[in-house]
């Protein structure tokens, strides 16, 4: 009943999947590889040699070259201007092209317009199977390496993972070049298989076809596509088997069978194997430990007591009419406490996000470690030595505690895909000690043990400690905190406050965010109160105190309004 | 999870030499008893004759599909009345998809038919019908176009006419009944059927010394062509020839008419088929149709037909119902030749029909297995297609 044809479909089915899977564990949603397919397909079947002259297997392999060279070539001058497009924008976009596409190679002479080209029919199964394994390998050593998390991390937010100090946009471009090259490679494959290479078989259709088995197989696990293409192919063959009739009888049940694994499987079918989790190293691993604080990662040099950390002249922020921020001068310098304090709406989050690059000054200039944030890309002042918590939690949520802070330690450790790719002990060693030092952050703010559980389910309170390991994993020069220990009981912001002295006494440079002022009072070293976008007093917490403009302010003014 | 994987791995493993084992031990066996005693009319043959038909039921090319099928029934059903061969037809959906309908061909290539109908589309006929030839299983095809079909190997046989058999004459007809010199041109460039079509066309025109002022191209998917029929009015043509199919044949001859356009409107195959009176309605009128089959011959077999599928499904038939009658009824042929259902004596069987009566005319297949059988030019004169003289 399952014939030859079966095995290779199901082969090249997960491929084509497999293209889709490449972005979307990125979090994007392409739909151009049926484009990149289809040229990749004519154009190697036109330059390839033919398998008389060289052999079936060299033809193959010089038509999988150009093939992929084609795809990947193609989704760079696609991705270029297409990158900053995120979720059904880029779809659109990325359909369009291949709509384009398939007119251009319908009205090409070079290809033979509707009634296509005839290739040769050289893929046997086994080398439909070889190469899906290929693939499949890559994306399984991908998935736990540097650059796999940081992927997973852009899918998680985006946000977050610029300011870990994620190229997001390189990142996104090379996942998308990627998912160009598989793209080729399928499209190859499947002219070498069906003897006969049409632009129909390249339409829309193809493209829901990739994207559907990569969903139903589940695009968060390398082997989900796989799944997928099996569960997929496996339909029409196994309704023929047991003797369904032929019509629309089996198109409906293929239907409501999809329907039914996105309705309870939301994961995918991947979602029935259990999860893949980080094996943890024990604590006494953490202690044993001999190569210093950072395990032999990266480690930066702190700015020293005195030097210059933050700059800002006359910083401004108008949105329309609105004054976020104005006019605010503020020198930081090396191991300074700073506690930013002022009312809801007194311009706080503003004035970080200009420090830390999310947000460009309308006026003014500020200066960070020597960069000029705006200017500077976000995860290029991140790479300079800020780490920040985010007011609302940023975190990556479907990845582990573990993985978290790992995303958050991206700038420290090394790239370790291409290595973990050759199986190098090397990568294997890197990886165990951004474990390590993950770990070790973890156990930094109380969080010692919850290592594999997902981020989205922990408490409230832990997410905010988590927030702030992660920012710790990057081995920043300038801590911004914002709002730290919202949600918190005063035992644990006692604890939250001893560690930002410990953290202090390590030579780093803080930046605290916080409506806790008692906590800010016995933290900091220095005080800014902000109030309608404006510094109105900067002192030590005692000064603060007593400063009656900020008691006004900030903490209420003591008499009654009506009285003035 | 290693074990996980591992268990995955292997059950894959399992799975796949389960089935390959499956799938190759049925084939021979029963051959024996596919030889039977006398020729022709007295040929007995015990065991019942596996005939597979992939056609697409579902998807885009469902409407083809649909008559096909229909006409293989009907005629499976009318050989089954006679004495001595028993027909067992088994009609599967290929869902327009290429994948399915290799993998149909290697199904039936696997499980002992004697011979394969099919499929639909021709671009699927190339990527499927050479499994056939490579297992050694004689191919029918009966509604492929496409030049180059049974160029693909000597177990490939059609009785669908090539665009090069029929629109040649459709041309000379009409360019000698309106006296036509300047035409214009238009066809759908994304589909094989309609492309090719239109490659004949062109030459065809160029033969008859008729000048094209304009060649149109839409797509298939189009139902609005009142932009490009305004461009082909203002060229003020002798007539519009069209390749095209029937779903863009309805609402093109529509809103010519209602734009006024009253010069012929000359179609191929894809216009050959009753929804365009149907749905046309008068519209329809005047258009000249060039088709392998004239649904109006009143030939014996095409008038028992026409009555038969009425009967049994309500609606006309169209070229592509009649196609496959014819088909089914050659197997017969080529089966009771050498009485015997094994697939060379089929395939000789095929290759030996000459002058045998059908629903298409008197049909004959010629050394390189395509068929020759007179082509007609129709019109549509009061709702019916009527012969073009």
């Amino acid at each position: 009943m399952f014939t030859e044809s079966t095995f290779v479909f199901i082969a090249l089915g997960a491929i084509f999947a497999y293209s889709f899977y490449a972005v979307l564990v990125a979090g994007q949603l392409s739909l151009g590889q049926a484009g990149f397919a289809s040229l990749a397909a004519f154009t190697a079947a036109t330059l390839a040699p033919s398998p008389k002259d060289v052999g079936d297997l060299p033809a193959l392999l010089i038509a999988i070259v150009i093939g992929m060279s084609v795809g990947a070539l193609t989704a760079v001058i696609l991705g270029l201007p297409t990158m900053r497009l995120r979720g059904v924008f880029l779809a659109i976009a990325t359909l369009a092209f291949a709509e384009a596409v398939r007119i251009l190679i319908i009205n090409m002479g070079w290809t033979g317009g509707a009634q296509g080209m005839s290739v040769p029919k050289v893929v046997e199964p086994w080398m439909a199977w070889v190469i899906l394994a290929l693939v499949a390998y890559w994306f399984w050593r991908q998935a736990p390496s540097r650059y796999g998390r940081a992927l997973e991390a852009i899918r998680e937010d985006e946000l977050a993972a610029r300011a870990m100090g994620i190229d997001v946009g390189g990142h996104r471009l090379s996942a998308f070049v990627s998912a160009g090259a598989i793209a080729g490679l399928y499209g190859v494959l499947w002219a070498y298989y069906v003897r006969l290479l049409a632009p129909e078989d390249f339409g829309f259709t193809k493209a829901i076809d990739g994207l559907v088995t990569a969903v139903v197989g589940g695009s968060t696990t390398f082997f989900g596509p796989l799944l997928g293409s099996v569960f997929l192919e496996m339909i029409p063959e196994v309704q023929r088997a047991i003797g369904i009739e032929a019509g629309w009888i089996r198109p409906f049940l293929a239907g409501l069978l999809m329907l039914l694994v996105i309705l309870f499987l939301p994961g995918g079918l991947a979602s029935l194997l259990p999860r893949r989790t980080l094996r943890l190293v024990s604590g006494t691993a953490i202690d044993a430990d001999p190569e210093g604080a950072l395990g032999g990662l990266a480690q930066r040099i702190h700015p020293a007591q005195g030097e210059t950390v933050v700059d800002l002249v006359g910083l401004g922020k108008d949105y329309g009419g609105v004054h976020a921020n104005k006019d605010i001068d503020l020198h930081i310098t090396g191991g300074e406490v700073i506690g930013l304090i002022g009312p809801n709406g007194a311009g706080k989050t503003t004035l970080v996000n200009m420090i830390s690059g999310l947000s460009k000054p309308t006026s003014g200039t500020a200066e960070v470690l020597g960069l000029r944030p705006g200017k500077a890309a976000v995860h290029k002042v991140a790479a300079a030595g800020v780490s920040r918590t985010f007011q609302h939690s940023k975190l990556f949520a479907r990845l582990s505690a573990l993985e978290n802070v790992m995303v958050g330690g991206h700038l420290v450790g090394k790239p370790t895909f291409l290595r973990r790719l050759l199986w190098l002990p090397s990568a294997r060693r890197d990886e165990r000690r951004l474990v390590l030092h993950a770990a070790r952050c973890l156990e930094r703010v109380g969080l010692a043990g919850k290592e594999s559980t997902a981020a989205s389910a922990l408490s409230y309170g832990d997410q905010r400690r988590l927030e702030i390991a992660r920012a710790l994993a990057s081995d920043p020069s300038l801590l911004i905190l914002d709002e730290p220990a919202a949600g918190m009981n005063h035992v644990e912001a006692d604890a939250l406050s001893a560690l930002i002295g410990s953290l202090a006494q390590d030579g780093l440079t803080i930046l605290l965010i916080e409506h806790n002022v008692g906590m800010v009072m016995k933290t900091c070293s220095r005080i800014v109160v902000l109030n309608f976008g404006e510094v109105i007093a900067t002192g030590t917490p005692d000064e603060i105190a007593n400063n009656p403009a900020v008691v006004e302010a900030y903490l209420g003014s003591a008499e009654p309004e009506d009285a003035s | 999870m290693r074990t996980n994987l591992f268990t995955l791995t292997a059950a894959a493993g399992a799975l796949a030499l389960a089935l390959t084992a499956c799938g190759s031990d049925d084939g021979g066996g029963s051959d024996a008893a596919l030889v039977g005693e006398g020729t022709g009319d007295d040929c007995v043959i015990e065991a019942e004759v596996p005939v597979g038909a992939a056609l697409s039921l579902t998807g885009a090319a469902a409407s083809y599909g649909e008559s096909q099928q229909n006409g293989l029934k009907l005629a499976a059903e009318h050989l089954n009345e006679k004495e001595g061969v028993t027909y067992a037809l088994t009609v599967e959906d290929d869902q327009t998809d290429p994948k399915q309908g290799i993998s149909l061909f290697e199904t039936f290539a696997g499980d002992g038919t004697s011979v394969i109908i099919g499929p639909t589309l021709s671009n699927t006929a190339f990527q499927a019908q050479p499994i056939a030839q490579d297992e050694g299983v004689p191919v029918l095809a009966i509604s492929n176009t496409a030049a180059g079909i049974t160029e693909q190997g000597d177990y490939i046989f059609r009785d669908s006419l090539t665009e090069g058999q029929v629109i040649p004459q459709t041309v000379a007809t009409s360019v000698e009944t309106y006296g036509l010199e300047n035409v214009i041109v238009m066809y759908s460039n994304d589909d094989a059927f309609t492309e090719s079509g239109y490659e004949v066309m062109a030459s065809s025109l160029e033969e008859e010394g008729v000048t094209v002022l304009e060649t149109l191209t839409f797509s298939k998917a189009d139902t609005d062509f009142r932009a490009l029929l305004t461009e082909a009015k203002n060229a003020e043509p002798d007539a519009i020839f069209v390749s095209g199919l029937i779903e863009a044949a309805i609402p093109l001859v529509t809103q010519a008419r209602e734009l006024g356009i009253e010069v012929p409107i000359i179609g191929g195959n894809g216009f050959n088929n009753p929804q365009l009176m149907t749905d046309a309605g008068e519209a329809s009128e005047g258009v000249v149709v060039g088709a392998a089959w004239n649904s109006a011959s009143d030939n014996p077999e095409n008038a028992a037909f026409l009555e038969a599928y009425e009967t049994e499904f309500g609606s006309q038939p169209d070229q592509f119902a009649a196609q496959a009658y014819t088909g089914m009824m050659l197997i017969d042929h080529a089966v009771r030749e050498q009485c015997s259902a094994e697939r060379d004596a089929i395939k000789a069987g095929l290759g030996n029909i000459s002058e045998v009566p059908s629903v298409l005319g008197t049909i004959s297949i010629n050394e390189n297995r395509d068929a020759e059988h007179p082509a007609v030019v129709q019109v549509v004169k009061d709702g019916k297609f009527t012969v073009l003289n």
